[in-house]
């Protein structure tokens, strides 16, 4: 009994923290979207917000030319650190610790410095260019490298590597070695073991990596407005000025309304995948 | 039980600083003047520190007109706001601003006329312009192939890639408007079909939206842009100042231009009431206006005070002929609640397109 009441006053700090700061406030936010503009009252309520995304088609060719860029950030950063990954735990030997405090060291700066060094890496008189100047590949500074969504693609995957490298890390270390020996002993090649008993141990680890990358990235705005231009723009940039400069609350309500019932279905297929037990053994 | 007490106290904290931060603004007698951030020099106001010299204003500030706006709307106590004319008449329309008794303010007379008159509202004054400034497109002369002549000419093919604009659905609806020849203030539903298409065809051109004039200058600077569109005066005058080779058109349809004023909260009585007209006075003051002007090289709202700016600041923004410079420029007039949500619209939607 004492135990258990215990636990229920110690949780119950979370949660009332939890219930003041997001619950409320999200409640606060939801009842914008049913207003008429953003200083109108709640009554009488309208759904012609809602009406309106799901019959303007920009909305939803938006979210999904959004969705595209995360999903191309999740896979070409997952393609990235896996090796990385796979290089420190089967190679690294004694020092693989501190080789993967190297990898996460770049986070620990600040983010938007991070995606302003890659302004400086892909502008006009930026590295890339003046490269291919000197090559005589190009006869003057081109900025197609930046404000493009080839240049918000290039910064995530960049930003995102050591975090989908982690997990991956992780599941990679917990696999027994005696399972790759005893492959190996039956007459395996290292590819076949590599495919057969190693890709297969560490899909957790890839599968909360890919969310871990996919999820965030979908409502980015940052990096989009720094870097993307007018082609790399994304939906969180239109939350974002409905917000601000548009002073249309119901309508950005909505927009992420539908954002955060997406990611809540990502999220529940990231939960069957992914188990307590799997990420409590990842922390 | 400890850790209940623990918790208790934690509740009690969380709701008072839930309180603490329910208030803030103007407490009673207070006064509080919603500013631009960096504009609060007493340089712009020394006459009213004279009149009450241990009582200096309180500032918030803000960083652009929505959120402005959206802090005066949602319950803010303000004594004084300064928002620009294209926000006006929303001030007026939701009751949020006092007409201005204009026989209380010395310097009234000296303002310029066809700028007072953005701010009245039904026969009444309720903003008085203060500082105003051009919109034009900064042009890096030696990168283009050919200079630009016209607004319309942000459109042609030839700077593909290069060019910038201001993210504001206003200003992009006003210069889309401007080369169809069609009044931005009355335009029909077919008008304003017309002009999203307009701003539709520009996309090609379009590098990006710039957000904030440090990224603009930085831009042409680097030549990643050769136009940028809605440039104001001052960053003209850094890029001069770090040798970059631009120029500052004077566009075949006319210079667009801002202008910001104050306005009174019409919630402010008695004391606070009588701070605010010696506020106003001391900012309209010439020398005030002056020392905005040489500061930040902005216009400034009277032709007295237009004098005393720096002969450089004059020659930079054509200001020797002050009267003639203000009508070749396209004001942006105050806009309706309505029409702002049909601008916003299709700026979105231009913004989203493909």
């Amino acid at each position: 009994m004492e135990k258990k009441r215990r636990v229920i006053t110690l949780l119950s700090i979370p949660s009332i923290w939890l219930l003041l700061f997001f619950v409320l406030p999200f409640t606060i936010m939801l009842l914008f979207s049913i207003r008429e503009t953003t200083f109108s009252p709640i009554f009488p309520p309208t759904l012609s917000h809602y009406i309106e995304f799901l019959t303007t088609p920009v909305y939803l060719r938006l979210l999904l030319s959004s969705a595209w860029i995360a999903f191309v950030t999740a896979v070409i950063t997952i393609l990235l650190a896996y090796p990385l990954a796979y290089y420190l735990i089967f190679h690294g030997g004694k020092h693989r610790l501190a080789l993967l405090s190297f990898l996460i060291l770049p986070a620990w700066t600040s983010y938007l410095l991070r995606v302003l060094a890659w302004k400086v890496i892909l502008g006009s008189n930026g590295i890339i260019n003046t490269f291919l100047l000197s090559l005589g590949l190009i006869d003057e500074g081109m900025p197609i490298f930046l404000y493009s969504q080839s240049a918000v693609i290039i910064t995530l995957v960049y930003v995102w590597i050591p975090y989908a490298a982690l997990p991956i890390f992780s599941t990679l270390e917990r696999i027994d070695i005696k399972l790759i020996e005893a492959s190996q002993d039956l007459g395996a090649s290292p590819l076949r073991t590599f495919l057969r008993v190693t890709l297969p141990l560490s899909t957790p680890g890839l599968v909360s990596a890919f969310f871990f990358v996919f999820i965030p990235s979908l409502g980015e705005w940052v990096t989009p407005s720094l870097v993307g231009g007018a082609d790399g723009i994304m939906y969180g940039n239109l939350v974002q000025t409905q917000f601000l400069r548009g002073l249309n609350w119901p309508m950005g309500t909505v927009m992420s309304t539908v954002l955060l019932l997406i990611v809540s279905v990502f999220t529940m297929l990231f939960n069957r995948h992914v188990t307590m037990k799997e990420m409590s053994a990842l922390a | 039980m400890k850790l209940t007490s623990v918790f208790h106290l934690a509740v009690v904290f969380t709701l008072l600083a839930l309180m603490l931060s329910a208030c803030g603004g103007a407490a009673d007698g207070e006064f509080v003047i919603l500013e631009w951030a960096g504009y609060e020099s007493e340089a712009y106001w020394e006459p009213y520190a004279e009149q009450y010299p241990d009582q200096p204003p309180s500032y918030s500030f803000f960083g652009d007109d929505a959120e402005a706006f959206a802090k005066a709307q949602s319950g803010f106590e303000f004594s004084v706001i300064h928002p620009c004319s294209s926000w006006w008449q929303l001030y007026v329309e939701n009751g949020l601003v006092q007409p201005i008794d204009t026989s209380r303010l010395s310097n009234f007379d000296n303002l310029y006329p066809d700028l007072v008159a953005l701010g009245n509202f039904n026969g009444q004054q309720y903003f008085l312009p203060w500082d105003w400034g051009y919109e034009s497109m900064l042009v890096r002369s030696d990168l283009v192939p050919e200079m630009p002549t016209a607004w319309a000419d942000l459109w042609d093919p030839q700077y593909a890639g290069h060019v910038s604009i201001f993210d504001s659905s206003e200003v992009a609806y006003v210069v889309a408007a401007l080369t169809l020849d069609i009044d931005p203030y009355n335009a029909s539903d077919a008008d304003s079909e017309a002009i999203k298409q307009k701003l539709l065809e520009l996309k090609p051109n379009l590098l990006n939206y710039w957000v904030d004039y440090t990224e603009l200058s930085q831009m042409l600077a680097q030549g990643d842009i050769w136009i940028g569109a809605n440039a104001w005066s001052d960053s003209y005058a850094i890029l001069l100042d770090e040798g970059v080779e631009v120029e500052y058109l004077q566009p075949e349809e006319g210079r667009l231009g801002w202008v910001c004023g104050f306005g009174i909260s019409a919630n402010t009585t008695g004391a606070s009431l009588d701070k605010a007209y010696a506020y106003l006075d001391a900012v309209l003051d010439t020398q005030s206006m002056a020392n905005f002007g040489n500061e930040y090289y902005y216009g400034v709202a009277s032709e007295e005070a237009t004098k005393l700016l720096d002969p450089y600041i004059i020659e930079l923004m054509d200001l020797e002929d002050p009267v003639a410079a203000l009508n070749n420029t396209f004001f942006y007039q105050t806009i309706s609640e309505d029409q702002r949500v049909v601008i916003e619209q299709i700026w979105t939607e231009v913004k989203a397109g493909q």
